[in-house]
């Protein structure tokens, strides 16, 4: 088979990856906690509805962090 | 719109967009087929767990029948770990590699020749389809008990989201969305565990109250049953399901190898594959203990539940509030996206390089077998979209997908095992052990009545084995083109650089450009070989605790 177009620069693939799996999770993570009622929930639902959403939200913004950084790098 | 409805909806829209933005980077078939061999070990750790998990073969189903019949439904995540993720990784993802393959089939023409490519691959594009059409078919169910909206609209946007980032990104864009969809997971849907041992007194609660209370037997909190058990007799679990199914389904399901294909070294396909068996692992405390649990919470709730299956849905929407409810059904979205996504992209790869490009149009540009490969994937979801009525109606194709995989997963470890472990393996001697295995395996099951699926498999396997060793040695010994640097004799210190590279250059079919090899060991704390054995400690312990 013959090779057509040139492959994309696989590190160019892998900052695109990063920054858009940080920004879904940090978009997602921010919209749980904006249509939570976290002040009605009991204290065990609070508790771990405020570690979930707080866990997802980190790793969306170290991730989109991350993407950023990678794109610098690359010019 | 409620607050659970708005998050779905954002999540769908968010999946929808990253998978447009990212498609603008796919140049050619090794960018769409294999993501230009550029994802590190991580992205392929998170990939193969979340090509694992499913409404089929996860949340719903899996965890309906742990409802069902216990700590016994646990053996798919401890069991598959060890042996199915961290064997293949160490086993069998380096010579898939070496072969310098897209597709599984492709390897075993490389080793055996055309005809049991072409059986091989036909078998499983029929299974990857009633796959989607039997997730199509959760996923709206699911999304229509619990948000309360109309069947089909679901099933056409879950397919029109998933099927444009497949259609436009391939493996890449598979690749992302199921990283995502691995934290969303593990992090959103966790806490259910947590909640729910909190709410029924923890393990101790649910054996004094299942066991002491209610009288259940023993055999619900033990995963491995005596030879009685109507469900997974322990003799088969260990034979049939750690040696045969749980090694083929690692070693022989394109989408799950297919993962390691797009990994930007050999290094990170191993990693990512044995590291993959921690979230496996960790999978039964997100669906399997909690609903162990559910039924002390139903009773305290006064919830009745009719069928095993909608109980996970059920225990959710009763329990958990607004906004924590929504991250949960995107954690169980994205359980069905992934799959369906990963089996998509798996099936247009096998029809594309498999079935189209050796026998309809051989010899064409890249550039065109990229552009079927969209049309492929296009194909598929119109198929699938078809089968779902009948997945709806009749029972019988499920039964169908069943008896395929028992025919498949036994026959497949025979062949394998042997291309790899044993070079006078050749050509007759496997299509006869294949085809004589599969046949054995529709016997067992509609003639003698054997409806245990360890069972079958692992008897198709004994048989598989010995017609493939008998016929081999019947016939003349494969040619040396057939074996050098793809079995596990391969003089590997001196075939680097010479048949490997040679072999990659040569290859009509491999289309990126071969590096300068360049060794660099990694540093010790990313070892394959520690995180091997830490994992097998740990999974002993797990084992020894709940056994």
């Amino acid at each position: 088979m013959n090779n057509d177009n040139a492959s994309t620069n696989p590190k160019l693939i892998v900052a695109v990856q990063m920054l858009c799996i940080g920004i879904v999770l940090l978009v997602l993570g921010v919209a749980v906690v904006l249509s939570s009622p976290v002040k009605a929930m009991s204290p065990l639902f609070r508790t771990w509805s405020v570690v979930s959403n707080g866990s997802i939200i980190l790793v969306g913004v170290a991730f989109t962090v991350g993407g950023v950084l990678r794109f610098r790098r690359l010019g | 719109m409620s607050s659970n409805l708005f998050i779905t909806a954002v999540y769908l829209a968010l999946m929808f967009g990253a998978g447009i933005f990212f498609s603008r980077n796919i140049k050619n078939t090794s960018d769409y087929f294999l993501a230009g061999r550029s994802a590190p070990w991580f992205w392929i750790m998170g990939a193969v767990w979340a090509t694992n998990i499913g409404f089929l073969h996860g949340y719903l189903a899996h965890g309906g029948a742990a409802y069902e019949w216990g700590l016994i439904q646990a053996n798919f995540e401890w069991f598959q770990g060890p042996f199915g993720y961290i064997l293949t990784g160490l086993f069998f993802i380096a010579f898939y590699w070496r072969a310098g393959i897209y597709t599984v089939p492709q390897f075993l023409e490389r080793r055996y020749g055309n005809g049991i490519r072409t059986i091989y691959s036909l078998a499983w594009i029929f299974v990857f389809l009633v796959t989607i059409a039997a997730e199509l078919y959760l996923g709206g169910m699911f999304l229509k008990n619990i948000l309360r909206i109309p069947f089909w609209p679901t099933v056409f946007i879950l397919t029109g989201v998933v099927g444009t980032y497949m259609l436009l990104g391939g493996l890449g864009a598979a690749i992302m969305m199921e990283f995502v969809q691995f934290v969303i997971m593990m992090l959103g849907t966790m806490p259910l565990l947590f909640i729910l041992l909190r709410m029924v007194g923890g393990f101790k609660g649910i054996t004094s109250t299942l066991i002491g209370q209610w009288g259940a037997s023993a055999q619900y909190f033990t995963v491995l049953p005596d030879i009685h058990h109507p469900y997974g007799p322990g003799p088969w679990v260990i034979l049939g399901q750690c040696l045969v199914v749980t090694i083929g389904w690692c070693a022989g399901h394109q989408s799950m190898v297919q993962r390691n294909l797009g990994a930007r070294s050999l290094y990170d396909a191993k990693l990512g594959y044995v590291v993959a068996s921690i979230p496996k692992t960790l999978g039964a405390f997100l669906y399997i203990v909690p609903m162990i649990a559910a039924p002390v919470v139903f009773s305290q709730m006064g919830i009745f539940v009719e069928k095993s299956d909608a109980a996970y849905g059920k225990l959710i929407l009763h329990l958990l509030p607004q906004g924590m409810l929504g991250l949960f059904i995107a954690g169980l979205l994205s359980a069905g996206l992934s799959s369906i996504g990963s089996v998509l992209n798996s099936a247009s790869t096998m029809i594309v390089k498999d079935i189209y490009e050796r026998f309809f149009v051989k010899g064409k540009p890249d550039h065109h077998y990229f552009v079927a490969g969209r049309v492929a994937t296009l194909g598929v979801i119109a198929v699938s979209l078809l089968l779902v009525p009948v997945v709806l109606k009749v029972y019988l194709i499920m039964w169908l997908e069943q008896l395929l995989l028992a025919m498949i997963l036994g026959p497949f470890m025979a062949v394998l095992v042997l291309a790899i472990f044993w070079p006078r393996a050749n050509t007759p001697g496997s299509l006869a052990g294949f085809l004589t295995g599969g046949v054995f395996a529709v016997l067992l099951q509609q003639v003698f009545g054997v409806d245990i699926f360890f069972q079958i498999s692992w008897w198709s396997f004994v048989v598989a084995l010995a017609v493939t060793f008998a016929v081999s040695l019947l016939t003349p010994p494969p040619r040396r083109e057939k074996t050098e640097g793809i079995t596990w004799q391969s003089n590997f210190e001196d075939l680097v650089g010479e048949v490997v590279e040679n072999r990659a250059l040569a290859g009509a079919e491999r289309v990126s450009e071969v590096r300068p090899r360049t060794i660099v060991l990694p540093p010790w704390y990313l070892n394959v070989k520690y995180w091997a054995t830490a994992i097998l400690v740990g999974q002993i312990a797990l084992l020894l605790f709940f056994g």
